[in-house]
């Protein structure tokens, strides 16, 4: 038989005195799926996987690992394994002692324990280091031999504690390819902490967004970002303008009553609405001629990016930015046309 | 030419070093060696008479203190109890650290203004305390005696126990912030990491806390080993009349038999006895100084 799930979290809750840091969170995570938990700091992400792990009690609710219920057993009786931010290597021990701490803990004997000590630090390249101390390591080698001593005791689930946010920028692409290659061939269940979105995006099977202590949308990446579920998750994924408008009649005017140049295919309801729209969406200038939706601003300020130019606009108390592939010509103080079709605009009340 | 500047640069960089150490090590040479050299010259003079010394050179307070067994039961007395005291308090002084560590850091304050209190207080004023706690009608014989755990009210004043006990209560504090200081610097992660991969918690203690610390162990037993030597106040006070130690004898050679150059000599028994624990536990310490890197 085949387990259905790998884990499963059944409304889940954790409170901090009065603060509710996880909140009513259900989530099941299926076998070789690799779910990132993502959100803005003190979103309770962190704390839902420190509940997995046994590091945080539950104060409500139920976990199951593989059908079974494991929150009330300690950590060491729990089939997890976590990547924790800092690696916590043990410092006294080499490498290889290491990734064998955990295989001695399970009672894996000798010459089996030695081929998956070998194996581990195969996966993660880094043969020859056997007898290194982590303090003989870089930070990426940390972090590898960390997924090394996890992987080694193949756990029913693997758990990821932003195992990436301490290290540089390229380092931290590098070792992101890697760890989506590793899934892609072992195919282990995991999950993955992360407040960097481009992360989540990249490695996860499907990504759960969440926002104090609730997960507001799970789903695949590409749902995530084409049809976030609501305006958390389209704030909080990817950029985006923000026009706050007021609409009485069919008088369209900024949130201090001032006309502004905007007119849209489809009517607003009466009263304040908030409009969003990616700044790649926005079609600038000549573009924008024949887009049923337009706005007239001016330029405040423009920003070169590298890829693009991104343009700072302020109609009346509106502020959008829109980004085009170089410079379109016009200077700081004109006055420009912006577009964009229907379907890139959302609305929210 | 090039490699003549790298010398001069290296050279400049050790004079640098000389220099920076050296006011330390004028104040310790000033006012530590001397008098230790002092001391051991007055270790050989000569005390013919009731003189408290005469200038000479003999060995012959050495060959007592080897073949008097007043002197050698002294020595073992002071050896065997200040590691017995020790080897207490470290044990105390590690687990009182490991749950000041452990606890949440609003617990910390208070738990670690508990253990500065008895260095607030002189060790004479502590004795007194003592005195007031050890006696048949004292706070212990009253507390055993109302749980009804003795049928009889109880002394434990002047006895090796409670000379024991105080010796403790002398180095705790010392012990407790040595060993604080080395747990504070281990990443509390680890010991996530450890129950994480599977390891119980003695396991974990055993495996992960243990080797981290030892550095700290050795120090912080050394450190009480030193002090438990050479305390004369508490062991006398509260220990029985019987209970000769070394610091004792050096007091009744200095004071009362007016023999300063056999309570010189007494000195340097233990200024030996602290170097030879120091060289003992230098060589039990990891060849590889700092895992903190």
């Amino acid at each position: 038989m085949t387990e259905r799930t790998a884990l499963e979290l059944e409304n889940v809750r954790r409170c901090f005195g009065s603060v509710v840091a996880v909140d009513d969170v259900s989530l099941a995570v299926a076998p070789g799926e690799f779910v990132t938990l993502l959100g803005p700091s003190g979103s309770g992400k962190t704390s839902t996987l420190r509940l997995i792990g046994g590091f945080e009690e539950l104060d409500a609710g139920a976990i199951r690992i593989k059908g079974e219920r494991i929150d009330h057993l300690p950590p060491y009786r729990r089939d997890t394994a976590t990547i924790f931010q800092s690696g916590a290597l043990f410092p006294h021990k080499t490498v290889a002692e290491n990734v064998a701490y955990g295989l001695r803990m399970r009672k894996v004997e000798r010459p089996e324990r030695d081929e998956r000590i070998r194996q581990a630090l195969d996966i993660v390249r880094l043969q020859g280091y056997e007898d290194r101390y982590p303090s003989q390591l870089s930070g990426g080698q940390k972090q590898r031999v960390a997924l090394a001593r996890s992987l080694a005791v193949r756990p029913a689930i693997l758990l990821f504690d932003e195992p990436l946010s301490a290290l540089d920028l390229s380092l931290r692409l590098q070792l992101r390819g890697e760890i989506k290659r590793l899934h892609d061939e072992l195919k282990f269940s995991a999950i993955y902490v992360t407040h960097d979105q481009s992360e989540a995006m990249a490695m996860s099977s499907r990504v759960a967004v969440m926002n104090k202590g609730r997960i507001e949308q799970v789903d695949r990446p590409e749902k995530i970002f084409h049809d976030p579920a609501n305006e958390f998750v389209f704030t909080f994924i990817g950029e985006s303008c923000c026009l706050l408008v007021r609409c009485s009649g069919t008088d369209v005017t900024d949130r201090n009553g001032q006309a502004i140049a905007l007119s849209l295919r489809d009517s607003l309801p009466e009263g304040d609405s908030r409009l969003y729209i990616r700044p790649s969406r926005l079609k600038l200038a000549a573009e924008a001629q024949g887009l049923p939706n337009g706005l007239t601003a001016t330029i405040h300020f423009i920003e070169f990016l590298g890829d693009v130019h991104r343009y700072h606009l302020k109609a009346g108390a509106l502020e959008v930015f829109a980004d085009h592939a170089g410079a379109i010509g016009h200077d700081v103080g004109a006055l420009i046309d912006v577009g964009w079709r229907s379907e890139d605009m959302r609305v929210f009340r | 030419m090039g490699g003549n500047l790298l010398m001069t640069a290296q050279r400049r960089k050790q004079r640098t070093a000389l220099l920076l150490l050296l006011p330390a090590l004028v104040i310790v040479l000033i006012f530590f060696g001397l008098p230790t050299i002092f001391m051991a010259r007055m270790s050989f003079n000569l005390h013919p008479d009731q003189r408290l010394f005469v200038p000479g050179f003999t060995f012959e307070h050495y060959a007592a203190l080897l073949s008097n067994p007043v002197f050698t039961g002294a020595i073992w007395t002071t050896v065997k109890l200040a590691v017995m005291a020790s080897f207490a308090t470290v044990v105390i002084g590690y687990a009182f650290a490991l749950i000041v560590w452990l606890k949440p850091p609003r617990w910390r304050l208070l738990l670690i203004g508990v253990a500065l209190c008895p260095l607030l207080i002189s060790e004479i004023a502590i004795i007194f305390g003592w005195w007031m706690f050890f006696p048949k009608n004292g706070l212990l014989s009253y507390a055993l005696h109302s749980l009804g755990l003795v049928n009889d009210k109880i002394s434990l004043m002047y006895t090796e126990f409670a000379a024991f006990v105080g010796l403790i209560y002398v180095t705790l504090p010392y012990c407790f912030f040595i060993l604080l200081s080395i747990f504070d610097g281990i990443d509390r992660r680890m010991i996530e990491a450890s129950a994480d991969l599977g390891a119980p918690p003695l396991t974990t203690l055993r495996e992960v806390l243990l080797p981290l610390t030892w550095t700290g162990l050795l120090v912080a037993f050394s450190q009480s080993f030193i002090w438990t030597m050479g305390t004369y106040a508490t062991p006398s006070a509260l220990g029985p009349d019987t209970l000769w130690t070394v610091g004792y004898l050096i007091q009744e050679q200095m004071l009362g038999k007016h023999n300063w150059p056999l309570a010189a000599a007494l000195s340097m028994v233990l200024v030996l006895g602290v170097a030879a624990v120091m060289v003992l536990t230098r060589s039990l310490m990891p060849k590889r100084a700092s895992y903190h890197v």
